[in-house]
């Protein structure tokens, strides 16, 4: 007989020995590689989590990208099956499109209000069609992230002109724009800032040249604009006429270590570099990459390994040096880029089909502003925006980006340390 | 013969304007193991369950077959709430007719219902020999074991005690601290190391949880995840204790750059570990000093970078231009390697005290000058080009951390694996404290060098990690380290076909395999905490004997004759 | 001539992802193959590939994670190096290296499972048609 109800069979997701402990919830805010971690190892300690996140799906910044470094592997495997453990989590409650509007102190414990935004496209019942896709006349609708769970499509409200063709051919009326925004209100114990980073503009930092040429790009735009099941199917070509480029320039520090701007050093950047040049040479033997950098932080394990790996070759070639001036050539054809390399002290000025500016990132937080009234329990950051962690009776803790520049591995770890440190809170207060 | 009930998910149009369901129904039913075929609109939305688990159970058969989308978009959701239903996970086959078949043959309907209809057949002989391999439980001992009580091991050791987990602490030396106490003080806010062991040293000495083992060797680790038994002598007394997982925080140690430099032979050149003892003392010796940074390191023979050295060697040049009045610092550096937001802000403040850095390439080292005592280090300054020569009275040599000399030994008995250099690795980078093997964890500078602080954090890290296995009653071997939806059990050797040659022994990845003396022969027994069912023993042994019951040969090899 | 038929082992991960994320964008290819998913490349047994070369299919592919990538401590390094093995066996017996295709990574996206399995037909389609001899189990086509 097939049907049979057999309670030991039921243990296919491993999560039936979670017991709750009763405890009061912790808010995890930010749902990317950290905070999916901290969530994760809270709950299966059995303590319950609120995570909070401002994008359609998890992931975070992590998701966005092609490939990771060391492995040079996707980076859709590792994070999915984190993912939709996070989703199943009977201990976890994931709010997507979700903001914190408010976050008030009270008697030891944190009482945060939600402003959770509608999914106009109900993830339990898309079926991933894409009739609405086709029926929307502005095409509002994409998939937001290809390897989502669930997948779905998303509306783009700014385009969205709530014709309703959509709500009408979907099959399975996961449609409905009359969807408000929720508040949820929430009392937590603790608050785990897992906020991660976001891009900085460079635009006034005029000798970069941001924004005065198509192929002059940041590193996460040329990620995207090279993925492999983007549009130009992982090929490399120039943003501005779709030519093969015969020479990239890839200019660490980018606003970075640099008292006008981010004065930090934003730790993943020079390995993002070597493994984006790493990937064109893999597609694109015959394109020179050159990468100008000020010191080549490969600190963590095989990095430095993996710095010297392909420049045999010479096709990737380190010059010391932090361009002085990156110009469009008059023409509009290449950009040219006046450097000194400094450890031959010779001054050249080269042209470049593509420049990759890097460097860019910082906290997400750094455009909080704590004096808003109702907000008096957001964290404490320096002036660049990274948390000051503090313990006590309301504790905040942090991981990630947000605490300090971090990559996957660093933000991992960090984030299983704040959980434990929430968890330890109770016997610390002793 | 096993009955199947069959169902073919329309998806609300998307699969049957391509494919012929007719056609499907018609060929499926010629089929004498299918006794039942629904054609339904869906599958996967919550109202269409009840109607599901009812037409299965008025098939009266023992399978079900669903012909529906990829089990990677929302197939998965079906088969997970059949089994939430009480439904057997292996008497359900899922295949996808919709992203691999009519979705992507949009354009040729007719090749794509043949498509269907042999990816289904394929389905149905699969699901008629699958199999459900054997799992075993362990009883879980909720307390923990740490190996070494550096930084790494304290902070992981304590952090249990305060979760009221039992831990004992192993200990190669006579007190805990571990490498900290061989330094006078931490970068980046110069706590002074004592101080910042202090708390937690105390709780090892009042936590009753807490047992600390000095003196203490491992002799031998048996059992299995959840209930580890190790032997081991502390202070020349042989014991034992049994654990539920085991923090590996064993540290690692200091290179000696002998015959680099002048090491050894040259007075006043030091290493960075020996400045720290003068520091210590309180007998700084040196009014111009000048540190060389990587001593030994990122070089052909250590090809890595040892994370410390760049903000010791700021930290300790700091400490000369506070403590010794007239005191000058030159560091002599191939880049200085202080990443992020802490670190480089210390680099700058150490700038602007007025410490002298100098960057020199790999292929011109400084040379040093004096024959039984140093009076000058000569530089080739890549960045200006110009040889320098600077005076000084004494050479501080950074050099890098390397791993125990038993590393390889300990993960032999750990059965955990060590990298290329010697330090013990972890599964994948997004799991970066967790090895091969469930249980046990690695943190602090015996998984790769890190400064205190970071040791401490993954140490906190590790301890999490390890909550979420000592919670538990028991631990079910088949979903340890599972992904979620891996519907797969173990491998399983059948004894009298297993001729004890000892492939899957070499071949497995996670070591799970090990040959047993059985009467006359040698058989290979399966260690099911460990087997992952990737399936690489299996396609090592010469004669079958061991399979994955859930992807076994009939299944595969009755795929391949329905495949066309 | 009869067009080509592929048989394709694919990695649960990598390689049925570039399947599935093709067949989400709904790209366009020949009807002629079929998947069969396996948990981890490793478990691609040389004589199914064998089998399936004997019983008249005229392609075999197998779809594996990027060397680095794989899920299972590095399962699909062993198994590479076996399948090379197998190409180069192929090549002795004049049924051909080019009729195994290996894709450890590449495949991983829907573009290039497109391309690599409309490579793949096309050389195919180039080489002289495989003889057929029965298999063990009697072949039903």
């Amino acid at each position: 007989m097939l049907y049979q109800r057999k309670r030991d069979q039921l243990l296919m997701n491993g999560f039936e020995h979670i017991q709750n402990t009763g405890r009061n919830a912790v808010l995890v805010v930010g749902g990317g590689v950290a905070g999916i971690a901290a969530s994760l190892d809270l709950a299966d300690a059995g303590q319950s989590v609120h995570l909070v996140e401002n994008d359609g799906h998890l992931g975070g910044q992590v998701s966005k990208l092609d490939k990771l470094y060391p492995t040079d592997h996707c980076a859709f495997c590792p994070l999915w099956t984190d993912v939709k453990k996070c989703v199943d989590h009977p201990l976890i409650t994931v709010y997507t499109l979700s903001k914190i509007k408010e976050l008030k102190q009270e008697k030891g414990k944190y009482s945060a209000l939600i402003l959770k935004h509608p999914h106009y496209i109900d993830e339990k019942k898309c079926i991933f069609c894409g009739r609405c896709v086709e029926e929307c006349p502005v095409n509002a609708i994409c998939s937001g992230w290809e390897h989502a769970y669930p997948p779905s499509f998303v509306i783009d409200e700014a385009l969205c002109t709530k014709c309703g063709n959509c709500e009408k051919v979907c099959p399975s009326a996961a449609i409905n724009m009359e969807l408000k925004e929720e508040e949820i209100d929430l009392l937590v114990s603790d608050v785990i800032w897992a906020t991660g980073f976001k891009e900085a503009d460079l635009s006034h930092l005029k000798e970069l040249g941001s924004g005065t040429h198509p192929d002059i790009m940041t590193s996460l735009e040329f990620e995207d604009w090279t993925a492999e099941s983007g549009d130009n199917r992982g090929n490399i070509v120039k943003r501005s006429d779709h030519a093969v480029p015969a020479t990239i320039a890839f200019i660490q520090c980018a606003g970075a270590r640099d008292l006008r701007m981010i004065p930090s050093c934003s730790a993943v950047c020079c390995m993002h570099a070597l493994k984006q040049a790493e990937w064109v040479k893999r597609r694109n033997k015959r394109i020179d990459c050159y990468i100008f950098y000020t010191d080549l932080r490969t600190v963590g394990r095989d990095y430095y390994r993996y710095s010297l790996r392909d420049f045999e070759d010479a096709n990737i070639k380190l010059v010391r040096g932090r361009p002085g001036l990156i110009h469009p050539l008059p023409g509009g054809n290449g950009v040219a880029v006046q450097f000194e390399n400094t450890i031959t002290q010779k001054k050249e000025i080269r042209k470049f089909d593509i420049v990759i500016l890097n460097g860019n990132i910082q906290p997400s937080l750094i455009q909080l502003r704590p004096a808003q009234s109702g907000n008096t329990a957001v964290p404490q950051t320096d002036k660049e925006g990274f948390v000051i962690e503090e313990s006590g009776e309301t504790s905040c803790f942090a991981c990630g980006f947000g605490l300090e520049p971090a990559d996957v591995a660093e933000s991992v770890i960090q984030a299983s340390a704040a959980a434990m440190k929430v968890m330890n809170k109770e016997s610390d207060q002793r | 013969m096993a009955t199947i009930c069959v169902f073919l998910c329309k998806c609300f149009g998307e699969i049957d304007h391509i494919i012929d369901f007719d056609l499907l129904s018609k060929e499926l039913s010629k089929d004498s193991s299918v006794v039942q075929i629904s054609t339904v609109d869906s599958l996967c939305l919550e109202t269409d369950i009840e109607k599901t688990i009812s037409r299965i159970t008025e098939s009266n058969s023992d399978r079900v077959l669903i012909a529906a989308c990829s089990i990677l978009s929302r197939g998965n959701l079906v088969v997970e709430s059949l089994i939430k239903e009480g439904v057997e996970w292996h008497k359900i086959g899922l295949v996808d007719i919709r992203e691999g078949c009519a979705w992507i043959h949009a354009n040729d309907p007719e090749g794509a219902t043949q498509k269907a209809l042999h990816i289904i057949k394929m389905g149905i002989v699969a699901l008629r020999h699958k199999e459900m391999s054997d799992d075993m439980s362990v009883t879980v001992n909720p307390s923990a074991l740490v190996l070494g009580a550096g930084p790494a091991g304290l902070a992981a050791a304590v952090s249990l005690a305060k979760m009221r987990y039992e831990v004992s602490i192993l200990e190669r030396s006579n007190a805990p601290g571990g490498m900290l106490r061989l330094i006078s003080r931490c970068y980046p806010d110069n706590q002074d190391s004592s101080d910042k062991m202090a708390p937690y040293i105390r709780e090892v000495e009042n936590n009753p949880l807490i047992t600390f083992y000095p003196q203490s060797k491992i002799i031998s680790i048996e059992g299995d995840t959840g209930n580890f038994t190790v032997h081991f002598s502390s202070q020349e007394k042989d014991s034992s204790i049994q654990t539920g997982v085991i923090i590996v925080a064993t540290g690692a140690k200091i290179f000696f750059p002998t015959g680099l430099y002048g090491y050894g032979k040259i007075k006043n050149v030091i290493t960075q570990m020996e400045f720290e003892r003068q520091l210590l003392k309180g007998s700084l010796k040196t009014e111009k000093t000048v540190f060389i940074q990587c001593v030994g390191a990122r070089d052909s023979g250590r090809p890595y970078c040892s994370t410390i050295c760049c903000p010791t060697s700021l930290k300790n040049a700091m400490r000369i231009i506070d403590d010794v009045p007239g005191g000058s610092v030159f560091i002599l550096h191939r880049g200085i390697m202080t990443p992020g937001h802490t670190l480089e802000k210390y680099y700058r403040d150490t700038l602007s005290r007025g410490v002298q850095l100098i960057r020199f390439e790999e292929e011109y080292p400084p040379r040093i000058i004096g024959d039984d005592h140093v009076e000058s280090v000569e530089v080739y300054d890549a960045i200006t080009g110009m040889t320098r020569k600077i005076e000084t009275d004494m050479v501080v040599l950074s050099t890098p951390l390397v791993p125990n000399n038993d590393n390889v030994e300990m993960a032999r008995m750990l059965d955990i694996e060590v990298d290329r250099y010697g330090f013990f690795s972890e599964i994948y980078p997004m799991h970066p404290l967790e090895t091969r093997r469930d249980g046990i964890f690695i943190c602090g500078s015996a998984r790769w060098p890190v400064a205190s602080d970071q040791a401490m954090l993954q140490g906190k890290a590790a301890a999490m990690k390890a909550v979420s296995y000592l919670r538990q009653s028991h631990l079910v071997a088949s979903t340890l380290s599972r992904v979620p939806g891996s519907k797969l059990g173990h491998a399983s050797v059948d004894p009298d076909a297993c001729t004890g040659c000892g492939n899957c022994v070499a071949a497995c990845p996670f070591n799970a395999c090990h040959l047993e003396k059985m009467e006359n022969r040698y058989i290979s027994i399966v260690n099911m905490m460990k087997c992952k069912a990737c399936g690489n023993c299996v396609s090592v042994c010469p004669n079958g004997s061991i399979q994955i019951p859930e992807h076994n040969y009939r299944m595969v090899g009755g795929m391949i004759q329905r495949a066309f | 001539m009869n067009q080509p038929k592929i048989l394709i082992f694919a990695c649960k991960w990598c390689g049925l992802i570039g399947a599935d994320a093709a067949g989400k964008k709904k790209l366009s290819l020949s009807p002629l193959f079929r998947v069969i998913p396996m948990e981890c490349a490793s478990l691609v047994e040389t004589d199914a590939i064998l089998r399936a070369l004997a019983g008249g299919i005229d392609g075999v592919a197998v779809l594996g994670c990027h060397i680095g990538g794989c899920r299972y401590n590095n399962a699909n390094h062993t198994s590479i190096k076996r399948l090379e093995l197998l190409q180069n066996l192929l090549d002795t017996t004049g049924i051909g290296s080019s009729r195994l295709l290996l894709s450890f990574g590449t495949a991983h996206e829907d573009y290039q499972f497109e391309e690599i399995i409309k490579n793949f037909f096309d050389e195919l389609i180039s080489l002289p048609p495989l003889d057929s001899w029965l298999s063990p189990f009697g072949v039903t086509h």
